[in-house]
């Protein structure tokens, strides 16, 4: 196998996740460097949804950097603002939401706003839901990619930015009046975790060849459920690296970053 | 009879706050709407310096609302116009937007007598990929700006619901999220289907700034690429300043009246400035300059560790106050970086 950074499985796993003839509303970022590299793979018949108003670009241009970017308009099928995308969605347009955030917690419910407790005085403040939360509610399934450390996958978030399952309560989802159903994996470099259809609780579906669940759930701080029949996660082959390296993030920009700790 | 409820949230976050007033941060619709009737809708020539147009509508403890989005077509030179002027107890209202929150933050830390930010309602504020907004952690961080959380959607429905003349809009997400506790929505049981729907008040601020692809002398705007929310932000505020790329003749606007995405009754001031979003993007000219938005950047960051403003203020010296326009500004940046932003649009197609 050849060598991979962690960007990079990111990368591979959230393309592996995503399906054709499918529409996914993308962030900033490895979102949309695994959307390209499906569409380039096993999906192509996938489309992008970028916030700013664009669905379907042809990305001929460079990766968007932003997804407000020129690059993530290019060619598009349909160019408006804001309001018009975030409304398809909301129609049922949109069949993943691709996140990211600072912690999550075993219901799927993601915090981007801040760290710290007292919300006007946060200590460390994070720039907001952006369009996170109306993706996270209204997308039918969610996807977020997140660092794999226990003080990201919490037992209780300082914000809910995101909607998951809330209190894990069947019908949390409907009393907040959002139309998605929800959280549907969260990718990390390390794991791939699902959520169990009956509790609604983050449950490990994969691992990274060579790690154990007992690994993976030391990096946790609250108890996943892990199943007996846990799969060893793919990794990119050097065509897919080439693709990820050559073709799609050839600047480097998002899987050349240096993790700042 | 309608009433309160609530969706479950309660206790799944750590999250203290105080309970915000079911208030408008800006004009009630009616205040909004009274403003809008008494002004001339005739066709006037709307073309003003842009220095008059803010000395005319930019006042202490007025709600701007910021157009563009991110690094997209932002209103840069409008921004600049602002902090030379001054302005205190500014509230912010935007979706999402970078450098120019960050200038105004900035104008803030150096000289709070002349520009101050006193409330944001807002969905997000950084850089992309660039990185974190320095002073929006600095600022928020210590409790210095009163915020107020709602997601993109959110912030652009709540501009489209004042543009629509209503004064709040149901919506599908924040529910079942903290911003259902900290932000001004409110959750109520639908009349028609007896679910719960979250509701987010209008928002009409009391001056829109947008940049535009290009418009005639009247003020009808057109937009290429992402419109944002910039049409919506438009008509919802009670007076908007716009600057433009190009201005072009009125009989183009009406041979294809279909591309007129902000209409003359809309505007009230209009500039005619070339890279009037630089160091923003804006589609079918020019790309956003990551080089100069990573040195200002970078010099708000020295700022937030250190303490040390003088960074910040020989940047404020040589680019905002040592301009008396944007031209002055782009002077600086020189004809070489801009031709290259030029370049790397790609000449995406527009019609003026």
């Amino acid at each position: 196998m050849p060598e991979y950074s962690p960007f990079e499985m990111i990368a591979f796993t959230g393309s592996r996740v995503l399906e054709d003839n499918k529409i996914v509303f993308v962030g900033t970022g490895l979102p949309i460097i695994a959307a390209m590299h499906a569409q380039l793979t096993h999906a192509p018949n996938l489309y992008m949804i970028y916030e700013a108003g664009s669905l379907a670009p042809i990305l001929e241009i460079g990766m968007p950097l932003s997804v407000g970017d020129t690059r993530a308009a290019r060619k598009a099928c349909y160019l408006k603002g804001l309001c018009a995308v975030f409304e398809l969605t909301q129609r049922g347009f949109a069949d993943y939401a691709f996140i990211g955030g600072a912690q999550v917690d075993m219901y799927g419910n993601i915090c981007s706003t801040i760290e710290g407790h007292n919300y006007d005085k946060p200590g460390i403040r994070f720039p907001g839901s952006g369009g996170a939360g109306a993706m996270a509610a209204n997308c039918e399934k969610t996807i977020a990619i997140m660092a794999l450390e226990k003080r990201r996958f919490v037992k209780k978030l300082d914000f809910v930015t995101s909607i998951g399952f809330g209190d894990g309560s069947p019908d949390y989802r409907e009393k907040a009046g959002v139309m998605g159903s929800g959280p549907y994996r969260i990718i990390t470099n390390q794991a791939l975790f699902g959520f169990d259809e009956e509790t609604r609780r983050m449950k490990l579906l994969e691992v990274r060849p060579g790690v154990t669940p007992e690994q993976i759930q030391e990096l946790v701080d609250f108890e996943l459920i892990i199943p007996s029949d846990i799969k060893e996660m793919a990794e990119p082959t050097e065509e897919d690296l080439r693709l990820l390296r050559d073709v799609i993030d050839k600047e480097g920009y998002f899987l050349k970053r240096v993790i700042k700790k | 009879m309608l009433s309160d409820v609530s969706s479950k949230i309660k206790n799944i976050s750590t999250l203290e706050y105080k309970e915000k007033k079911s208030e408008y941060w800006g004009p009630t619709p009616d205040e909004a709407r009274k403003i809008t009737v008494n002004k001339s809708h005739g066709l006037q020539d709307k073309r003003m310096t842009l220095k008059e147009a803010v000395a005319k509508y930019i006042k202490d403890g007025i709600n701007i609302g910021i157009g563009g989005f991110v690094n997209t077509r932002v209103p840069a030179a409008i921004i600049h116009e602002i902090i030379r002027h001054g302005a205190r107890d500014l509230t912010l209202s935007f979706q999402s937007n970078s450098i120019c929150c960050e200038w105004l933050a900035g104008a803030m830390i150096l000289d709070p007598d002349r520009v101050s930010i006193k409330r944001v309602e807002l969905a997000w504020w950084g850089y992309e990929i660039i990185g974190i907004a320095p002073l929006l952690r600095y600022l928020a961080g210590n409790g210095m700006l009163e915020m107020d959380d709602y997601t993109n959607y959110g912030m652009s429905v709540r501009f489209k619901a004042a543009a629509m003349g209503i004064p709040f809009i149901p919506v599908r997400d924040h529910g079942g999220s903290d911003m259902e506790l900290v932000n001004k929505g409110k959750m109520i049981e639908c009349p028609f289907t007896g679910k719960n729907i979250y509701l987010l008040p209008a928002c009409h601020p009391d001056v829109g700034i947008v940049h535009t692809t290009a418009a005639d002398m009247y003020g009808n705007a057109r937009i290429f690429g992402a419109y944002c929310t910039c049409p919506e932000i438009a008509v919802a505020a009670t007076y908007t300043i716009m600057t433009t790329e190009k201005i072009i003749p009125t009989e183009s606007i009406r041979a294809y009246p279909n591309l007129t995405e902000i209409p003359y009754v809309a505007v009230d001031t209009l500039t005619e400035v070339p890279f009037g979003a630089y160091p923003g993007a804006c589609y079918g000219n020019y790309w956003f300059d990551m080089d100069h938005i990573r040195m200002f950047r970078s010099l708000c960051d020295d700022f937030r560790k250190t303490g040390n403003k003088e960074g910040l203020k020989k940047y404020y010296d040589e680019y905002i106050f040592g301009c008396e326009t944007h031209d002055d500004f782009l002077e600086k940046i020189g004809y070489k970086t801009l031709r290259k932003l030029k370049d790397m649009d790609h000449g995406q197609a527009i019609i003026l």
